[in-house]
């Protein structure tokens, strides 16, 4: 999952029976020296060409295209309009709905990171033993995750609006009078982006479980159980022993947690009806489309979109470059 | 078809990033499959594609009626009628079709500057010639479907605007008469709230039910020219723009709408305003014409409750310059695609014919736009809304359909932030006249 | 797990320490926490479904009481329902064929071959990770006008397919890397060339690799919704996530129907995720690592 320079094949868990290379082995690959075949070419073409066509085209070409797009005045009809230059860059960055959606993504962020990750690590380390139904357990808990966002910010809704289920529950439970005294889960301004945090939460931090306890099987037994023998308690052999162990994993969860709570669209945007209450629960994707699509502003949605683009590949680089270094490296040298 | 979309996919990636957009927006130059305008009469054989929004009955089956009809008076004319859900039809169908060159020959028009994009960028058929004694015939409604006295499109039905009410509520509150002015519907809304009734239901959610109350505000608030002269050049510098939102500023502080309405939505499910309204749970909502088909169907019992609603139109402001008789509203018409045969347009003058509109009144329901027409409305709410048009001297367009995507959309987020609480009433024209601007 | 001996450790608070079989209970209380915090609400959903209008406003809380097959039977009734299960099941397996297949194919040289650019190549791949379909869905739209894809269900597949490859290649290289180069050598022997040797060695030794890709491929596209919103939305192509939004506004006052509806929606990706579950884990644990 890391964009590093050299994929490691010597710490890769195989499954299905096929042998894993000894740990600090070299990629077969990499010492493999072709002799010059004249098919060679030719092959590398036919097995990469079709990838490489389609990718290009549906993701690299639209995107430079964006970047194209972003300089012109267009509303998505006709020619292009005026070449407009940094002018729509200059507009998005001074609106108030777009910089209170990068806010808004910037508190997803953080919160996704503070929340979840120590959520689910306590989680991860106590279920990492041999529990009776460990298997149930663990899909249960990747339910939420599996659930298309469309579904699950429907259901949400179904539950927390004015007059949902919760306020009904709680009218029953004689908290509340009348619908109209009950909370505003999805109406007020002060809480609703927590109430959006706990349902990002519900929906992803089965992720990061998962990729927990799958990093937990690298860890050795033999480790932990000598740790203990020497007299360390659970809590010191968490601490000591397998949370850094886990460094590599819990990083690369970051990093997905990081890019995936910049570019969060579809949750947000069928949880809050795009943007209430009064456009404050915007993302910034979700200000690109809605700019699209109800405005048709496709230039100015188009720089909006650019800008998007550049955080996340900033947040990535700096995150790469300064947390994940040393993972890299790591990887580079075949060790684990 | 394979063969040519991996062509296509080769020719993309070849393309430098200008050749392609140039050939994206180059819409009208493919050779559009569509027939080419065939003279009046002539026995060529001919299909038109009609794309209409009406996706259950009783309106799908009269279109399709009206297409069948068309088809016996006029042998050599096929006709093939689609309907697409509204939202789907106006977002995302028609654009395509417009762009791609493969557009339906009929289409739903909505007017406005929407319309002024689809006539610059050499879409529609401009009609004017061959509808002249319709356009006529039809008065005052057929503005938005012009552009600098041409027309391009023909509407077949136009409604107003007003406040949706359940007179068993304004009972139970002591409320003698509906409210025809600013201070006796703050009145209103006290004497509900003592009773412990919601009083206005607002779908603040989507956006525009929220920014229809400044409109009103804004018809209310300013002389009818200055709003006439507003939708041809966009100019809001008159101080009658700042004083609506003083007025509506006003309003929202005394709290008159449902609890929650940041996160109610318009008309999706019991909990929107139209169901809130439709389910007694709030006495008013601000919406066109079209309300009463949405309450029903949020309601088993629809009979009861068209029993117990009612209509009157938007209060006027004490005071103020506006035109206390004049109306917001919108309507529904169709265009033909620049490419389309003259027998679209005879198709277009058949539907929005006296004879079918009398039909479409009573068989569909609506404000048909052909005043001699209105002698088929049945529905007495729509009888009430038909006179107050009658009697007003101002129909304006809903604005954001009047001013263009752009200056709509500015106008509308500008309106929200109002209601939100973190702009002031000068920022709204300011926030249109930037976007006029761009 | 027995609790052993335990010598107070210098440097370890006496206080802080903690008994296994503590641990143990602690663990069960969690799982069952965790796993009631995340299936608790679609649980709800799918009861409730099974209630009419008037017990679900009576008590939001209840059991069903009569159990009413109504919503489920209306919903499974519904031909619009079965057009959409029937646009997401194709549009998601042409998805998941096309991603594997052009991910494999891609992979092998990546890991395999030695010519130079090769990691270029790679790092162009993988580049895609940072790009969201959001940036790109614009300009995207424009290229499927330009090709008269929006409405098909190509329009979809060819762009979800793009977009899956990078996760695919990052995830199907080092896999494909391990092959012990002594099969590759005794292809050679039997006279196999490379090409034979993909089809006939390395697609199955991969193969659990392959079922991990293509069901991270199927239950993306299953769950979509921006791509589709452009695409397809109105065409006879709609799948089921914009079917929800439609299904809603359609039947608004009738929220029993559309939880059925919303429960309908789900149940796939669920069981499918269920049943591949376990080579999911391991095939992303090698990932993790990697």
């Amino acid at each position: 999952m890391t964009v590093s320079r050299e994929a490691s094949g010597g710490d890769t868990d195989l499954v299905g029976g096929a042998q894993a290379p000894s740990a600090g082995s070299r990629p077969a690959s990499a010492k493999t020296s072709q002799k010059r075949r004249p098919r060679h070419w030719g092959e590398i073409a036919i097995f990469v060409g079709p990838a490489l066509l389609v990718f290009s085209a549906f993701v690299i070409l639209p995107v430079v295209l964006a970047g194209y797009v972003s300089f012109f005045n267009w509303d998505g009809g006709g020619d292009l309009g005026n070449f407009v230059g940094f002018d729509n860059y200059t507009r998005v960055l001074d609106d108030g709905v777009f910089i209170s959606s990068m806010k808004n993504n910037a508190f997803i962020v953080v919160m996704s990171l503070v929340i979840q990750g120590p959520f689910a690590l306590g989680i991860a380390l106590l279920m990492n033993r041999k529990l009776r139904f460990r298997a149930g357990f663990r899909t249960m808990i990747f339910v939420p995750y599996v659930l298309s966002e469309v579904v699950a910010g429907a259901m949400w809704r179904l539950i927390l609006d004015q007059r949902g289920i919760l306020n009904s529950l709680m009218i029953q439970w004689g908290i509340f009078d009348t619908p109209a005294d009950a909370i505003g889960w999805l109406s007020d301004q002060k809480l609703v982006m927590w109430v959006m945090i706990f349902v990002l939460t519900w929906k992803y931090v089965g992720l990061a479980i998962i990729l927990f306890l799958a990093g937990l099987q690298g860890v050795p037994e033999d480790l932990l159980e000598a740790a203990q023998i020497d007299g360390a308690s659970w809590w010191q052999v968490q601490r000591r022993i397998t949370i850094p162990l886990l460094g590599p994993t819990i990083r690369v969860w970051m990093f997905l947690s990081i890019i995936g709570s910049i570019q969060l669209f579809d949750m947000a945007r069928l949880l809050t009806n795009n943007g209430a209450p009064f456009d404050t629960t915007f993302t910034m994707a979700m200000f690109v489309i809605d700019r699209a699509v109800t405005g048709r502003q496709y230039g100015y949605a188009t720089a909006a979109a650019v800008i998007l683009f550049a955080i996340s590949l900033t947040a990535a680089l700096l995150f790469m470059r300064f947390v994940m270094r040393r993972d890299n490296e790591t990887a580079e040298k075949g060790a684990v | 078809m394979a063969n040519m979309r991996r062509s296509g996919v080769i020719a993309a990636l070849a393309a430098s990033s200008a050749l392609l957009l140039a050939a994206c927006s180059s819409g009208g130059d493919d050779p559009a499959p569509t027939n080419s305008g065939t003279a009046n009469g002539s026995d060529e054989p001919v299909t038109i594609t009609w794309w209409h929004n009406a996706t259950a009955d009783p309106a799908l089956t009269f279109w399709q009626t009206v297409a069948d009809e068309f088809e016996a008076a006029n042998p050599n004319v096929t006709v093939e009628v689609e309907g697409i859900q509204n939202e789907d039809l106006q977002r995302t169908r028609i654009p395509v079709a417009l762009q791609s060159g493969e557009a339906p020959d009929l289409f739903q028009q909505w007017g406005g500057g929407e319309m002024v994009a689809q006539v610059n960028d050499g879409y529609l058929k401009d009609i004017s010639a061959m509808v002249a004694d319709d356009v006529e015939r039809l008065g005052g409604s057929v503005a938005p479907w012009q552009v600098d006295g041409k027309t391009y499109g023909l509407p077949y039905q136009f409604g107003p605007e007003g406040i949706w009410y359940r007179p068993s509520l304004f009972e139970a509150a002591g409320i003698d008469e509906v409210p025809s002015t600013l201070d006796e519907l703050s009145d209103a809304v006290q004497k509900l709230k003592d009773a412990g009734i919601e009083p206005i239901a607002v779908g603040a959610a989507d956006g525009w039910p929220a920014a229809h109350w400044w409109y009103n505000f804004a018809l209310q608030s300013c002389p009818s020219d200055v709003l006439q002269a507003a939708n041809s050049t966009l100019d809001f510098s008159d101080e009658c723009f700042v004083t609506a939102g003083e007025k509506l500023q006003e309003f929202i502080d005394t709290e008159p709408f449902n609890s929650g309405y940041a996160a109610t939505s318009a008309q999706q499910g019991a909990t929107s305003s139209a169901g809130l309204v439709a389910n007694g749970n709030a006495a008013m909502e601000l919406m066109g014409q079209w309300n009463v088909s949405v309450m029903t169907g949020l309601v088993d019992d629809t009979e009861a409750l068209v029993a117990d609603l009612s209509w009157f139109p938007f209060p006027s402001i004490e005071g103020s310059q506006g035109d206390p008789t004049a109306m917001l509203g919108g309507g529904d018409g169709y265009s033909c695609y620049v490419d389309a045969p003259d027998a679209c347009v005879d198709l277009l003058k058949y539907i929005t014919s006296d004879d079918v509109l009398t039909r479409f009144a009573s068989e569909v329901g609506g404000i048909p736009a052909a005043p001699a027409a209105h002698s088929g409305i049945t529905d007495p709410n729509l009888q009430v809304q038909a006179e107050y048009m009658a009697e007003s001297d101002y129909l304006q367009l809903w604005l954001d359909t009047s001013y263009g995507p752009t200056v709509g959309a500015a106008m509308n987020d500008a309106i929200i932030q109002l209601f939100a609480g973190n702009a002031a009433p000068a920022d709204i024209p300011a926030a249109m006249t930037a976007a006029a601007g761009q | 797990m027995t609790a052993i001996d335990t010598r107070t450790e210098s440097g370890s608070a006496p206080g802080r320490k903690k008994k296994l079989s503590d641990v143990g209970a602690a663990a069960y209380f969690v799982a069952i926490l965790a796993a009631g915090f995340s299936i608790v609400p679609v649980l709800y959903i799918m009861y409730s479904a099974f209630r009419t209008n008037g017990q679900l406003s009576a008590s939001p809380a209840g059991l069903p009481d009569p159990f009413v097959w109504s919503n489920y039977s209306q919903v499974l009734g519904d031909s619009a329902f079965w057009q959409m299960m029937f646009a997401s099941t194709i549009i998601a397996l042409a998805t998941t064929i096309g991603v594997v297949f052009l991910g494999v194919m891609a992979a092998y040289p990546l890991a395999r071959y030695k010519f130079p650019g090769r990691e270029g190549l790679y790092t162009y791949f993988t580049a895609g990770l940072l790009f969201p379909i959001t940036v790109a869905a614009l300009p995207l739209y424009l290229i499927l006008l330009e090709l008269k894809l929006p409405g098909t269900p190509w329009g979809l597949v060819l762009p979800q397919v793009a977009f899956q490859l990078p996760v695919t290649i990052v995830i199907l290289r080092p896999f494909v890397q391990a092959i012990p180069r002594e099969l590759e050598e005794a292809a050679a022997i039997d006279g196999a060339g490379r090409v034979q040797f993909f089809f006939k060695i390395l697609l199955r030794l991969t193969t659990p690799a392959l079922v991990t890709v293509g069901v991270l491929a199927f239950v993306g596209s299953w769950n979509a919704y921006l791509l589709p919103l452009l695409v397809v939305q109105g065409s006879d192509w709609t799948t089921l996530p914009l079917g929800v939004a439609r299904f809603q506004s359609d039947h608004s006052q009738d929220t029993a129907l559309i939880l059925a509806f919303l429960s309908l929606a789900m149940l796939p990706a669920i069981l499918f995720f269920t049943m591949m579950e376990r080579k999911i884990v391991s095939g992303l644990s090698g990932a993790v690592k990697g």
